[in-house]
């Protein structure tokens, strides 16, 4: 169902939490007034162009820059030796940190430019600034770069190999970490145990998350003062400046940076790239503003890549259809260099979400992490957690099938029963709350499941090959508390802070430390405190991205800015609100226990007319003429919220495919999707999340992926050839929702900015398996493009003895 | 490099200027006249985050060059509705939650009203496909074809007083900067 | 990536063929976008210098065997070829270094690498003739393996295709028309040069032995 929006003039201050009213975002991005990073223009603005390496993988032998420098408009030209001189400014690393250790990762030299050698295509070797932005790409292709060209690696198997090239000397055969978690043993015990078992080998493929804008960054140094402004295309601009401040020894409170409107990130503008270090470290060799802009080519060569698993896996069961154990072992790719949070993606945010909906009494996960010559890999939309559910389902998929069992039937029998929350799993986790047979049920009445399932036989008859796959994910977000963070390995803590300010008219700002970038932070954030505060919503002003604004903050990123950032601003709203309490008791002379606030008023208990609205004490508040003694002047409140645990969104998603078995075509015939995200704060603006999602795991199951030939050469390298879906590509979505609060946080959300990208793609690849039962296909890695359904079928009519496409054995092999 | 005189009109408004032989229309709209709402996705003419309309028709701004439009009329998002007078076609994507980041949008707009022209009472499958020069990544599109149903269900009394002809400044005041049908 | 193909000179003979595709100066006016095709003498393939040689030189197509005998391709052999190639909207000239790695009639292997900027390429090739069944003309079967690197690269193959394929496509156009125009192989054959026990045309074709020729 579809859900209407709302002006949010028609809506009841005390409604203003849960309604879906529009956004305060879209006047100025639907007007061109919006501000993306390169719409900044500064006079004397100077542009910076970045030399890449054509190869994957190669030694540089000599960079001459002479050609360069000397043409028209060309203000300098920069290598490695130029930024570490004692010449230039900034004393820093000039190499880019990991934020997430784990015990046996080899930390890896990652320098903002290239020394020695080249590991990845793209890798940066020389900057160039330039009068324009022709200029600066000009001079950039007229420097010129002598290689030698080494092997390269792409993919995690190849990299462990005995003759592979090893990327650095200090991981021996590109081994970047060897992780486990649950226990081996105890999962051997149960597989030798189990009366039946279901195994798969996926490739998880390499995806680009394809913001629309490309990253970007305009750096602007004040000699004057030393202080170094940046504004750029960043999720989380505090985490920017302090890793910012390390890599160029600038420090971190004469560096400010800023988030602009942000086109889209989707995780890849989390990460410390090495191109907006430089743009900052050439405006401050040249002593002002300076520019650099992604060109679209640039964004498919650098921007972290996401997923990349190579996977071999099991499920075990008891006669009886439960599940009895699950078994992992995962290459994971890390590109060429650790990324800021590289290291957690396919671990930690991995692993721990091996159990998916199920009471699963021994799971054993193994993942070992490989160095390859593609870009660094991190964080994409969902990251490790889509991995995970795909992984999760797919099995769950087989292991009905194994059982001769419904795929609903087995799921429900071993779902997590609802009175088992708070529930710990086997891989490190306790799960919130859930009720996963609700999501499960309502999509199943959405599907029409049994008639479908009549259909689906009828079909067949006639030919026709319809499936259904279902996808009961979940997905873990707001990582937290900040010590648990820390065990795991996070050189951060995963806290959020929130500063909340009544101004002396009664009007509110509210300063918060995520960092939207469409999300819709603006309207969410002043909806809860509004109704924290009791003033009218258009009264409260949310401000995100500044680093001179805002205190502190970790961003946005892995669904935490509802859970964790709108967590603190409800507490610095009810710290507002305590203090303000002690101003009303003082005015109104009573105490302040028997002092009460309900809808933005302060009153008296027993004695409702003797009452002062919020506005009035934020007045009293700054006059000072009469507040209590020893309270200081004033009316605000900052809070760093660490949350409990994390929380954890679940639901199921249904997707109804037709395939062509002799063409091998997809037809997406219906989605039905079901999420229980907790309590919604704006339900339109979940409703978007949730819509966009799905979109990209869509893109995953069917079109995208990254593709690199033997020299890691990219051959995806363009819109044209890497398939971002288009609006013919994406099905009609049915949206449904149930609610199942979060017990531990404020709000009671959960998060909803990765749902559908995590849950999409296993609901679409289990229902393409279901269609083509009749042909014994059990698995078609993605993306399922024609060709693969096509040799897939192929492959197992002749194979496996299945039928083939068109026969007699086709019409009739179904079974559910 | 070779330099030239152009002159474009952009939403009404004449400018001379002196552009290189290959700076993109979009760069000089952007860099040149201070037009920013039009946006840069991939200079290859894929994503169409670019799209303005040049004498009435949708063209991708990053892959026409500047001299190229010499003499046109262009129109850019910042000629639609203000945030209080929106054109139907912004009221749609606002009411509709057709957009997310917004980066896409000035472009989808431009497009839309390309669509609208044409159809004014557009089936969602021809929406979709009449944006298959536009990508988003944020809203799955869904919403997008909801804002253009919703644009084109405003659009059509007008239309219909208009004699069929669908009038695309919809209920901003009709000024210089309107272009020519 | 791989391509592959075979292209049918009609009205010719394989022997016309090889002599003609063994001289550098026919090549030359038959690749697209090739300024020179030059042997080269010293270890480093000086573009610079090379041009300034090429400048300089007189050569001229002929259909004299004995001219062709002198500049012929030979096996072991590099040649540097200067060569601008439009693909999709850029216009790359590739500064390209060929080593002859085999050249015994009717085949010739070849490998090298080019680069331009920011873009380059290293590939291998080979190529056969033989008479194409109607035994009017010659079948030239060839492939070439070639990874391509850098901004080109990033074009993809969909753009990087049809390019290779136009180049080959116009060169043996090319080559066609010359073999017509010139007369090529017209000459006399038989009035051999038996110095060192071959004929010129045995040299200049790549044979060992002239008894190895029909």
């Amino acid at each position: 169902m579809t859900v209407d929006s709302l002006d949010p003039d028609d809506v009841d201050a005390a409604d203003i939490l849960g309604s879906a009213i529009e956004r305060r975002e879209d006047p100025a991005l639907l007007t061109g007034n919006a501000e993306y990073t390169d719409d900044i223009q500064i006079d004397g603005m100077l542009h910076m162009a970045v030399v890449r390496s054509q190869y994957g993988h190669a030694k540089l032998e000599g960079v001459d820059t002479s050609e360069a420098e000397a043409m028209d408009g060309v203000h300098g030209v920069y290598t490695y030796e130029d930024l570490v001189s004692d010449e230039t400014p900034g004393g820093g690393s000039f190499a880019l940190p990991t934020a997430w250790l784990l015990d046996s990762l080899k930390q890896v030299e990652h320098p903002v430019l290239a020394s020695d050698k080249v590991r990845h295509q793209g890798d940066g070797i020389a900057v160039v600034v330039a009068e324009d932005r022709y200029t600066a790409r000009d001079a950039a292709g007229a420097v010129d770069v002598e290689y030698e060209r080494l092997d390269a690696v792409v993919h995690p198997s190849e990299a462990f190999s005995d003759d592979a090239e090893q990327l650095h000397d200090d991981a021996e055969d590109n081994v970047a970490f060897d992780w486990e978690i649950g226990d081996a043993e105890k999962t051997a015990d149960a597989f030798a145990d189990a009366s039946h078992t279901a195994s798969i080998d996926l490739d998880n493929q390499l995806l680009i998350a394809n913001a629309m804008e490309p990253r970007a960054a305009v750096a602007d140094y004040n000699p004057g003062t030393d202080e170094l402004d940046v504004a750029m295309t960043t999720q989380n601009p505090h985490v920017h400046r302090l890793l910012m401040a390390g890599v160029l020894g600038h420090p971190e409170h004469k560096l400010s940076v800023r988030a602009p409107d942000v086109g889209g990130g989707f995780g890849s503008k989390i990460h410390h790239y090495a191109d907006e270090a430089l743009v900052a470290w050439c405006s401050m060799m040249h002593e002002g503003p300076i520019k650099w802009t992604a060109t679209r080519s640039e964004t498919y060569l650098t921007d972290a890549p996401g997923r990349g698993h190579e996977t071999k896996a099991e499920i075990a069961m008891d006669d009886d259809g439960n599940i009895v154990g699950l078994r992992v072992d995962t290459m994971a790719n890390l590109g060429a260099y650790l990324s800021t949070f590289a290291p957690a993606v396919p671990t930690y945010l991995y692993g721990t979400l091996l159990s998916g909906q199920y009471d699963i009494p021994a799971i054993y996960g193994h993942v070992k992490g490989a160095f390859t010559n593609v870009p660094p890999v991190d964080a994409y939309r969902g990251a490790g957690r889509p991995e995970a559910s795909f992984l999760v389902e797919r099995l769950v998929h087989l292991g009905a099938k194994e059982m001769g069992m419904d795929p609903v039937e087995f799921r429900k029998q071993n779902f997590v029963p609802d009175d088992a929350f708070p529930y710990e799993t086997q891989v490190a986790v306790v799960y919130d709350s859930g009720e996963y047979t609700k999501p499960m049920d309502e999509a199943l009445e959405m599907l029409d499941y049994e008639n479908f399932r009549e259909e689906q036989e009828r079909a067949r008859d006639e030919g026709k090959y319809l499936g259904v796959g279902f996808s009961c994910y979940i997905e873990a977000c707001g990582l937290a508390p900040s010590e648990l963070a820390g065990q795991l390995g996070a050189q951060a803590g995963l806290w959020e802070s929130s500063l909340v300010r009544m101004h002396p008219s009664g009007t509110v700002t509210a300063y918060c430390g995520t960092s939207g970038h469409g999300q819709g932070h603006g309207t969410t954030y002043a909806q809860i405190v509004a109704n924290e505060l009791g003033v009218p919503y258009d009264s409260v002003e949310v401000v995100e991205g500044d680093t001179d604004e805002i205190p502190q903050g970790m961003g946005t990123y892995g669904s935490r800015s509802a859970a964790v950032g709108g967590s603190s601003l409800v507490k610095s709203a009810q710290k507002v609100v305590e203090k303000g309490k002690e101003i009303a008791a003082h005015q109104l002379e009573a105490d302040p226990e028997d002092i009460e606030f309900e809808n933005g008023e302060y009153s008296v208990a027993g004695a409702p007319d003797r009452s002062m609205s919020m506005a009035d004490v934020a007045g009293a508040a700054y006059l000072a003429h009469d507040i209590p003694d020893e309270m200081e002047p004033g009316l605000e409140a900052t809070s760093f919220y660490d949350p409990d645990n994390f929380v954890f969104p679940f639901g199921t998603h249904a997707a109804i495919v037709e395939v062509d078995p002799d063409s091998g075509e997809i037809e997406i015939e219906r989605y039905v999707a079901v999420d229980d995200v907790g309590n919604q704060i704006n339900p339109k603006i979940v409703e978007g999340q949730i819509h966009g999602g799905i979109a990209q795991g869509v893109g995953q199951a069917l079109y995208e992926g990254a593709e690199y030939d033997d020299n890691a050469t990219l051959m995806t390298g363009s819109m044209q050839d890497y398939a971002v879906p288009k609006a013919e590509h994406v099905p009609e979505m049915e949206t449904g929702a149930t609610v199942t609060p979060s017990p531990h946080n404020p709000l009671g959300v959960k998060g909803v900015g990765e749902a559908g990208t995590i849950a999409a793609p296993q609901a679409i690849v289990n229902a393409v398996a279901d269609a083509l039962e009749p042909f014994g296909v059990d698995h078609i890695d993605m993306p399922m493009d024609a060709e693969s359904v096509w040799s897939a079928v192929q492959a197992n009519a002749t194979a496996d003895g299945g039928a083939e496409p068109g026969s007699d054995d086709a019409d009739h092999g179904g079974e559910r | 490099m070779t330099e030239h005189d152009i002159t474009l009109t952009v939403n009404g408004a004449e400018h001379d200027l002196t552009v290189e032989a290959r700076t993109l229309l979009v760069h000089a709209l952007r860099d040149e006249l201070g037009y920013t709402g039009t946006n840069v996705g991939c200079e290859s003419s894929l994503c169409g985050a670019c799209t303005v309309r040049m004498d009435g028709e949708a063209v991708k701004s990053c892959t026409t060059l500047a001299v190229q439009a010499d003499g046109a009329e262009i129109r850019t998002v910042e000629d639609l509705g203000t945030r209080h007078d929106f054109h139907p076609i912004q009221e749609g994507f606002q009411e509709e939650h057709g957009l997310q980041c917004g980066y896409c949008t000035p472009g989808m707009m431009m497009t839309a009203l390309d669509i609208l022209e044409e159809n004014p009472d557009p089936t969602r499958e021809e929406i979709r496909e009449g944006l298959e020069g536009n990508l988003c990544r944020c809203t799955g599109y869904q919403n997008i074809v909801n804002a253009v149903q919703n644009a084109a269900e405003q659009m059509q009394p007008a239309a219909v007083a208009d004699g069929g002809e669908t009038d695309d400044d919809g209920p901003t005041p009709a000024t210089d900067g309107g272009e020519k049908q | 990536m791989e391509f592959s193909g075979t292209f049918e000179l009609e009205d010719t003979t394989v022997d016309e063929v090889w002599l003609a595709l063994s001289d550098p100066v026919l090549v030359q006016e038959s690749l697209p976008g090739c300024t020179f095709l030059l042997h080269v003498e010293g270890e480093e393939a000086d573009f610079d210098e090379l041009a300034e040689q090429a400048s300089e030189l007189d050569r001229e197509l002929t259909n004299d065997p004995e001219v062709i005998a002198q500049r012929a391709f030979k096996e072991g052999e590099r040649y540097a070829a200067l060569m601008q190639v439009s693909v999709g909207p850029v216009n790359p000239t590739f500064e390209t270094v060929v080593t002859i790695d085999e050249r015994d009639r009717p085949r010739m292997d070849a490998s090298g690498e080019g680069s331009s900027g920011d873009s380059s390429f290293e590939m291998s090739s080979s190529m056969a003739l033989s008479e194409t069944d109607d035994g009017d003309g010659v079948a030239v079967e060839w492939e070439t393996q070639a990874d391509v690197f850098g901004k080109v690269a990033g074009m993809g193959q969909r753009v990087i295709n049809p390019v290779a394929n136009r180049i080959v496509k116009r060169f043996f156009s090319s080559v066609q028309e010359e073999l017509h125009d010139l007369g090529v192989g017209e000459v006399s054959t038989s009035d051999g040069d038996e110095s060192d026990g071959r004929s010129l045309v045995d040299r200049v074709l790549g044979r060992s032995k002239s008894t190895d020729s029909e």
